[in-house]
């Protein structure tokens, strides 16, 4: 069946230790071609900007990473077009953005931080400073990414998942009817 | 302090309390947590593990150059920096490099060139000793040695000590003493069983007192002007090449011990590219080594190599099967009985120092009987070492190691001499120096003794 509606990642606090595996990977993935990582540390030659981040809180921690919300409030914002959706999901395009935060602003769960722009394994210039250009990170689902979400595939502890909302939706509802079958003498 | 957690960038996740053999890192989980120096044995699996990096985010935008100066990491460093992390000696290389009064001699482990191109960018476990030679004589040490010279040394010291020990009724089982943390966790927790250790120094230790004695003489030059600087993928091979014991060529044997990624950083530091390299031999005579020197790098190596020669030692005849395959794989604990000549020789091989505490209560108890034991402390042995080339995600944790196995064992078959003792220049240094394996001066230079705590 088509998709109707867009998957995103959530943590789960009672599993997350904070280990920010999650965040690290997410970083390595999406710069891998972009500023040629490769799998180990001393290949990285740009701050490390994850489009995730792990929230410690009383209760404990997990990371907050965007939920795609389909009258996207980011999107809505961005009067660059630089937030668009594809396939589902609301996508970044860093090139475009110019840092204005609204998008930031717009967002409920603070799901998009503004991080420094790398290419080619050095940071961008903003167009009349010498401070570096800045972008919009936010999850993408690992769009175009072998394996899907990386943080998914990384978390130690499994405090990750995709969920597919339309899916688990179908799966409660026949859970519930297996339940009420239970009962079917009640009248 | 070797190994340390910085507090401010702890998140206290406990990850690497999960993985450190010796149950060294205290702390209530979410806050920060310390490492207890009387436990830790330096091994550098919590470095490894970090996660949790200085981020622009959480710690504000000053806080990598700050973090950077405190760990005197060079300024071109770039890379992410983490909570957990080992102590750098650069500054001191640097400056010995461009003192013109001192003559430097480096050496470098077998792990280190299966692994240092990684941080280039090349695929996990590619093997590069021409290029590491290369960038070692571009940094401008004077000779550029290798730890495979001098693991073909502890072979014949170690595997001699061993005969003798089998032959003559010594302590048994005898255990390895190439693992600097290894042999503190003994020292630490089982000092009665210190006489199980073998008297051989490391590898490191062999080549930093041979390379100030008759290294010295060779280049017409005394002890004292040779700066000995060794790269290693190992956190804790600093702290073995500090203790006091370690000046039996009359002057501390190695002054500095770095690692696989420090001597990445250096590479990069002074402008070197990797990739333009040519490639370069190391310099003779005390870099030249054999395939046995060089699978020291891997769990099971140092056995493997042991038995090579010590077949030879005790039948007279060469060994029928060269790899011994049965003390390979990556178990923690593995027994085997090898067939040398009419003796069944029964041994052990243990990687990862949580699985030995097992295999020590067994010889405590005088329930295991086995002759030789090899015992290394990271996962797989030295190729999976708290200073090798860290991965930014664990997923490629398994692949990493079995590459880096693999192009040990590819360069052990293509070297041209394959046995420790057929090393030319190892029966040079003997006849021109060492004398016979376990010689008075041998013993002088090339043995040690171990604490009680």
């Amino acid at each position: 069946m088509k998709k109707e509606i867009g998957s995103f990642v959530v943590g789960d606090s009672t599993k997350c230790t904070g280990c920010k595996a999650c965040e690290l990977a997410c970083f390595t993935v999406h710069n891998r071609k972009s500023n040629h990582l490769g799998k180990t540390v001393g290949t990285v030659t740009v701050p490390v900007t994850p489009r995730l981040f792990l929230t410690k809180f009383e209760q404990g921690c997990m990371p907050i990473q965007c939920k795609h919300c389909e009258d996207a409030p980011c999107l809505n914002a961005c009067t660059k077009g630089a937030i668009s959706r594809i396939d589902h999901q609301v996508i970044v395009d860093a090139e475009k953005c110019i840092g204005c935060k609204d998008c930031m602003q717009a967002c409920p769960f603070g799901a998009i931080a503004l991080l420094p722009y790398a290419r080619d394994g050095r940071l961008v210039g903003q167009a009349m400073s010498s401070e570096p250009k800045v972008f919009a990170s936010k999850c993408d689902l690992c769009e175009g990414i072998e394996g899907g979400p990386a943080c998914v595939r990384v978390c130690p502890h499994q405090a990750l998942r995709l969920v597919d909302p339309e899916a688990e939706r179908e799966e409660k509802n026949i859970r519930a009817a297996e339940a009420l079958l239970l009962t079917k003498n009640w009248r | 302090m070797i190994v340390a957690i910085d507090q401010n960038i702890c998140t206290g996740c406990r990850e690497c309390a999960e993985v450190c053999p010796a149950y060294a890192i205290v702390g209530e989980q979410g806050k920060p947590q310390t490492i207890d120096t009387d436990r830790c044995v330096m091994c550098g699996q919590c470095v490894q593990k970090c996660k949790s990096y200085v981020s622009v985010l959480t710690h504000g935008k000053d806080a990598y150059e700050r973090v950077k100066k405190e760990r005197n990491i060079p300024d071109s460093v770039q890379e992410p920096l983490f909570a957990a992390h080992a102590v750098c000696h650069l500054n001191e290389v640097k400056a010995a490099l461009a003192d013109k009064n001192r003559f430097t001699i480096v050496q470098c482990a077998p792990a280190v060139r299966v692994a240092i191109a990684e941080e280039f960018g090349a695929e996990l476990g590619t093997l590069t000793p021409g290029k590491l030679s290369a960038a070692l004589h571009a940094l401008g040490f004077d000779r550029v040695y290798d730890t495979n010279f001098p693991a073909d040394v502890t072979i014949m010291e170690e595997g001699t000590e061993l005969v003798k020990r089998v032959t003559e009724g010594g302590v048994l089982p005898m255990f390895t003493s190439c693992c600097p943390a290894w042999v503190k966790f003994l020292e630490d927790n089982y000092p009665e069983l210190k006489d199980h250790l073998s008297s051989a120094k490391s590898p490191q230790q062999i080549g930093g007192a041979i390379f100030k004695t008759y290294g010295a003489q060779l280049e017409g030059r005394e002890g004292k002007d040779i700066y000995s600087v060794s790269v290693m993928p190992c956190t804790c091979k600093e702290f073995e090449s500090e203790r006091p014991e370690m000046k039996d060529s009359g002057f501390r044997d190695v002054d500095a011990a770095i690692t696989t990624r420090d001597l990445a950083w250096l590479i990069k530091d002074m402008g070197i590219d990797w990739e333009a390299l040519d490639e370069q031999e190391f310099d003779q005579p005390l870099g030249l080594y054999t395939g046995a020197g060089t699978i020291f790098g891997v769990t099971g190596g140092v056995m493997e190599a042991a038995i090579r020669t010590g077949y030879e030692l005790v039948t007279g005849q060469p060994i029928p099967d060269l790899e011994v395959t049965a003390v390979r794989g990556t178990e923690g604990f593995r027994t085997s009985v090898i067939k040398v000549g009419d003796l069944d020789l029964k041994v052990g091989v243990v990687t990862g120092l949580k699985n030995v505490v097992p295999v020590l209560e067994a010889v405590k108890n005088g329930t295991l009987d086995l002759h030789f034991i090899e015992v290394m402390t990271c996962p797989e042995g030295c190729v999976s070492g708290g200073g090798q080339p860290k991965l930014l995600m664990d997923t490629d944790r398994e692949e990493a190691y079995a590459a880096r196995r693999a192009a040990t064992f590819a360069h052990d078959r293509e070297l041209a001499y394959r046995k420790s003792h057929e090393n030319p220049a190892i029966k040079k240094i003997y006849e021109e120096f060492l004398e016979e394996p376990n010689s008075h001066i041998a013993h002088h230079l090339l043995h040690t003794t171990y604490c009680n705590k």
